[in-house]
């Protein structure tokens, strides 16, 4: 095989905006993963199975409205909404009363959830793939230094940054996100002044998995939305979370941006080894920084 | 006290589970055993197989059963593991006492059982696994391939894209066994057929790979005439997907197997890619023969879908199972191997046989383009060539000398 | 004095004959059970056997090692390509099972070892990973994706029952030896390392080599545990060391107890069975298998064996206190 023969400038600009545009996916995924993570210090194994409900359910919505510019946006924003309203169900029902329990309990607790929440989308949608139509308006590309660029990619690029500013306004400016920082760091101390923890903890758990749900909505139009989908992205938001650093939102955001470009330019300047490029990354990024590449909350 | 007794219940259930087997209830009926992948993205090929084998089945049992005996089949799901299939396939073979064994999709499992059942004497009819060493390399007496395999498909590829200009090409796959047995048969064959073709890279991603759009600007970025894409299952509606939004349909004529199989058409609606040149075993609207739409019919009435290819496969196995045991004439593996060797039996596709020598089914290919058509939801092969089963199959000398045997 | 030591030894027999029952009805197997029962019984002994390998790093340790399938995975392809690809007999390949293992889990553990709790895992998934991208690809080698089929083992232990012994006896003798390195000095400063790192650090204790040893043993008998699945199933394939297989192997652990000894082997017991059993009747089985996970994650924090022993020692053990 001639090696990279065929990196120009401009490929390479190209592969960087498409792997920009995965970036945002991955962080959407990770950041609610880095979330519950930090705050709650559950190794949360049922992000992906929420991911994987949250495509679907934008499916089913999107197919109910009839597809469209006023589908494609309802199910952008019920679907999210709707995957909070399961996780509200979950935290408030199970996760509420196994917060003091082990951490590998906990992470074996949330695996049984993806068991059940697997075979739960198997009886609810079958076994037949699905795909979201885009909007017309999504459709079809612009053409950037001579390469295809679609639209709906774009879109998505633009969505990661509004979101990473949403999440830090949340966790920094609101009281909400305030206690919860405080809690991440001394939940004991939070409970004695008087806040009740447990509510804080289930505003946060749903917050996270909200945004499990947006990843899933986003990212179905651009694929098929199917059985095993939670798998796929479940290790890859693990690796972002830990080589970022542990509940740091930023981290999640660094860690999703090397995940995404290496994995676009390694595609484009060694295709036959791009199957272990984001493992060679994080065995990488935690030799040098063996917390995380930015500061973890725990 | 009483809360420690459900642990010794535990216990009970499960030696009790241990010690017991299944009766024999051999006299009365012919079990057959089907291992296959009912969970995950295989499952929208797989359900079809046993849907189409329970509807044959059904229709025997109701003429009196194969020598007076009736089919009876048990399913067990492999989750696409290969430790759970054969657990299973043990399971059906040792506790079960099936006589025949089916399945699955996976071709990892599928070469295991297929050893398995080599030694444990049981035949094992595969519906969908498409590695070529099912029958070739790895073939053996008791195993039998019910659908076409990575070989044929190739070698009907490279004929089609023979008949095209094209010089320059870039192979693209998922990375595991299937992708790269496709692409290599492909290209083999192709060369064969046209030597000055010239490849100019290729790409492979991981199976399951989400979102192809980084690898599809990679292409363009070579300049191929075509491309030639060897990616299965899943991957198949996300790269159609992934080539409109980038409209490499338009730039770049390509080759992909299962392209115009319902399954990857299905999901896209009116928005698949036209012009994308496929192969398949089965269409539900092709042959337009009455054998066809009888099977169609039939089909419909009891599931109210239109079959997929897995639907072809499923019911000519059935098929193949009753003919086979009426000529040996008894339920008797041995002889019920010798009859199944070189038979041909009618099916929707018309006339089907084994070939005797490594236990292939001939299945003819077709070609065709995917195109709108009028009155359908999604698109639907067009133009369609057929290549007879004697042009794809690997030659027997090819058989021969992936056995190693002289 | 003397009077003494026969109690104790008296004692001691007291606590090894309900094993040694076990092994002697186990040993009888064959004989009264059907043979598909004979061959899942291996493979529970299989499995339990790699969940109480890995538990000795889980529990004892108290390390995540979050990719233990890894070293099953290696064991397993030791002997399988000892067999295929070379002319040495099957058993040296079985001899270097555990030893290929070792390495790769000492290679391994060199790198994890700086890092811990959750970072250590997902270090140790990723380096894990690369191992299983290199087995999924290298197609002249390992036979990539499709693995390698049709191993054929030496006759005595072929046959089902052959096979049964076979993980039988060495899964007894390697349950001895890990009894035995659980009470060692060494065992006792693992666990010392386990419950606080700091203070074992300061009465000398050499809190990594500990930790690096005690992965390099793991690792070792998940190598043996290996070699035996390649004698059940004739087979080997990547799945052996994808990561959620590794998943399932902890949750075993968990299932069972994982601060008791024998709890994993428990563990992969119940999960085997509830797959197989469940499986007969429905494809829907992981539902069940999540449902009851989560049934016993929320009323046995302790897992089975370890709610078991608990309210044994608060029942039964003030019966062996009087006695004495």
């Amino acid at each position: 095989m001639d090696f990279a023969s065929n990196i120009t400038i401009s490929a390479l600009f190209q592969q960087a905006l498409v792997g920009l545009s995965r970036t945002t996916i991955l962080f959407i995924v990770a950041s609610g993963l880095s979330l519950i993570l930090g705050v709650l210090r559950i190794p949360n194994v049922a992000h992906g199975s929420l991911y994987m409900i949250g495509a679907f359910i934008m499916y089913s919505v999107n197919h109910f409205f009839g597809g469209g510019q006023a589908g494609f946006w309802m199910a952008v924003l019920l679907s999210p909404v709707a995957v909070a309203l399961i996780s509200l169900a979950v935290e408030r029902g199970l996760f509420q009363y196994l917060y003091e329990r082990e951490h590998l309990m906990l992470l074996l607790f949330t695996f049984s959830i993806t068991l059940v929440f697997g075979d739960l989308v198997k009886m609810v949608w079958g076994s037949d793939y699905r795909c979201v139509d885009l909007p017309a308006a999504f459709q079809g590309f612009f053409t950037i230094l001579g390469f295809p660029f679609p639209r709906y990619n774009l879109f998505l690029i633009i969505i990661g940054p509004v979101v990473a500013f949403g999440l830090w306004f949340l966790t920094n400016k609101t009281r909400i996100g305030k206690i919860a920082r405080a809690a991440a760091v001394d939940r004991e101390m939070v409970g004695a002044i008087g806040i009740n923890v447990s509510l804080v903890f289930a505003a946060v758990f749903v917050i996270g998995c909200f945004l499990a749900g947006l990843g899933g909505a986003l990212v179905a139009p651009t694929q098929n939305i199917r059985q095993g989908m939670d798998h796929a992205i479940i290790i890859e938001a693990f690796l972002i979370v830990i080589m970022g650093g542990l509940g740091n939102i930023w981290g999640a955001l660094l860690g999703a941006l090397i995940f995404g470009l290496t994995d676009s330019i390694g595609i484009l300047v060694w295709p036959q080894f791009a199957i272990v490029f984001p493992y060679v990354v994080v065995v990488i990024a935690l030799l040098f920084c063996p917390k995380g590449l930015l500061k973890s909350t725990w | 006290m009483r809360k420690r007794m459900w642990f010794p219940v535990f216990l009970a259930i499960a030696l009790a589970f241990l010690l017991t087997g299944t009766a024999a209830q051999a006299e009365k009926i012919i079990k057959v055993g089907i291992v296959d992948t009912y969970t995950g993205p295989p499952s929208t090929y797989t359900n079809d197989v046993r849907d189409a084998f329970k509807l044959a089945t059904d229709k025997i049992n109701a003429k009196g059963g194969i020598l007076g005996k009736k089919i009876e089949f048990v399913t067990r799901d492999d989750k696409f593991k290969v430790d759970i299939g054969l657990s299973a396939a043990k399971e059906l073979i040792m506790r079960e006492n099936v006589d025949i064994l089916m399945g699955t999709i996976n071709s990892g499992l599928t070469l295991a059982i297929s050893d398995l059942c080599e030694k444990e004497k049981i035949p094992f009819l595969v519906t969908f696994a498409k590695s070529e060493k099912i029958t070739g390399e790895k073939g053996n007496r008791y195993v039998f391939s019910m659908n076409e395999n990575t070989a044929m498909a190739g070698k009907a590829g490279a004929a089609g894209l023979a008949k095209k200009p094209y010089k320059k090409y870039w192979i693209a796959g998922d990375d595991y066994e299937y992708g790269h047995a496709i692409a290599d048969s492909v290209w083999n064959h192709l060369k064969t057929l046209k030597p000055d073709v010239v490849l100019l890279g290729q790409s492979w991603w991981k199976v399951g790979e989400p979102d192809f759009t980084p690898y599809i600007t990679a292409m363009l970025s070579a300049k191929p005439d075509a491309v030639i894409i060897a990616t299965g299952g899943a991957g198949c509606v996300p790269f159609l997907k992934a080539s409109v939004a980038t409209g490499f349909n338009k730039s770049v004529p390509f080759y992909m197997h299962t392209a115009t199989e319902m399954s990857t058409l299905a999901p896209l609606g009116l928005t698949a890619p036209e012009g994308v040149l496929g192969t398949s075993n089965y269409f539900y609207y092709f042959p337009d023969t009455p054998e066809n739409k009888a099977f169609v019919k039939e089909f419909k009435d009891a599931y109210g879908r239109f079959p997929k290819v897995g639907a072809l496969y499923g019911y000519i196995t059935a098929n193949f199972i009753a003919k086979a045991y009426e000529k040996a004439g008894e339920i008797n593996t041995e002889k019920f191997i010798n009859a199944l060797e070189g038979m041909s039996i009618g099916s929707p596709i018309g006339e089907l046989t084994v070939r005797a020598f490594d236990h292939q089914v001939m299945f003819p290919m077709f070609m065709g383009t995917t195109k709108k058509v009028e009155g359908y939801d999604y698109l639907i092969a067009t133009d369609i060539v057929t290549i007879p089963g004697k042009d794809v199959m690997p030659s027997i000398e090819e058989i021969k000398k992936a056995r190693g045997v002289k | 004095m003397v009077k003494e030591s026969i109690l104790s030894e008296r004692s001691a027999w007291k606590a090894l004959a309900p094993w040694l029952a076990v092994f002697v009805l186990l040993l009888l197997a064959p004989r009264f059970l059907p043979r598909f029962q004979v061959y899942l019984t291996g493979l529970i002994l299989t499995t339990g056997l790699l969940a109480v390998s890995l538990n000795l790093v889980l529990g004892l340790g108290g390390m995540y090692q979050f990719h233990h399938a890894v070293f099953y995975g290696i064991g397993a392809y030791t002997v399988a390509l000892v067999i295929t690809k070379t002319a040495l007999s099957p058993w040296i390949g079985f001899l270097l099972a555990p030893v290929v293992s070792a390495l790769f889990s000492l290679a391994i553990g060199l790198i994890c070892v700086r890092l811990s709790k959750l970072y250590f895992g997902m270090l140790q998934i990723s380096l894990g990973s690369l191992v299983w991208a290199v087995v999924f690809r290298w197609y002249s080698f390992t036979g990539g994706d499709d693995g390698i089929h049709g191993i054929s083992v030496p006759g005595i232990i072929s046959s089902t029952d052959g096979a049964y012994y076979f993980s039988l006896i060495l899964t007894a003798i390697c349950l001895i030896v890990m009894q035995r390195i659980v009470n060692s000095p060494f065992g006792r400063s693992f666990q010392a390392v386990r419950d606080n790192p700091v203070r074992s650090e300061a009465v000398g204790i050499n809190v990594k080599r500990v930790q690096l040893t005690g992965m390099v043993i793991s690792g070792a008998f998940a190598g043996i545990a290996g070699s035996m699945f390649v004698v059940i199933e004739g087979s080997v394939f990547p799945e052996l060391m994808f990561w959620t297989l590794s998943l399932e192997i902890i949750i075993m652990c968990l299932l069972g107890g994982w601060f008791t000894f024998l709890g994993p082997m428990l563990g992969a017991a119940i999960i085997v069975l509830l797959r197989t059993v469940v499986g007969i009747y429905t494809e829907y089985w992981t539902i069940v298998l999540g449902l009851v996970l989560m049934l016993l994650i929320l009323f046995l924090p302790q897992g089975v064996l370890g709610y078991f022993l608990e309210s044994y020692k608060r029942g039964g053990g003030k019966a062996v206190q009087e006695e004495r």
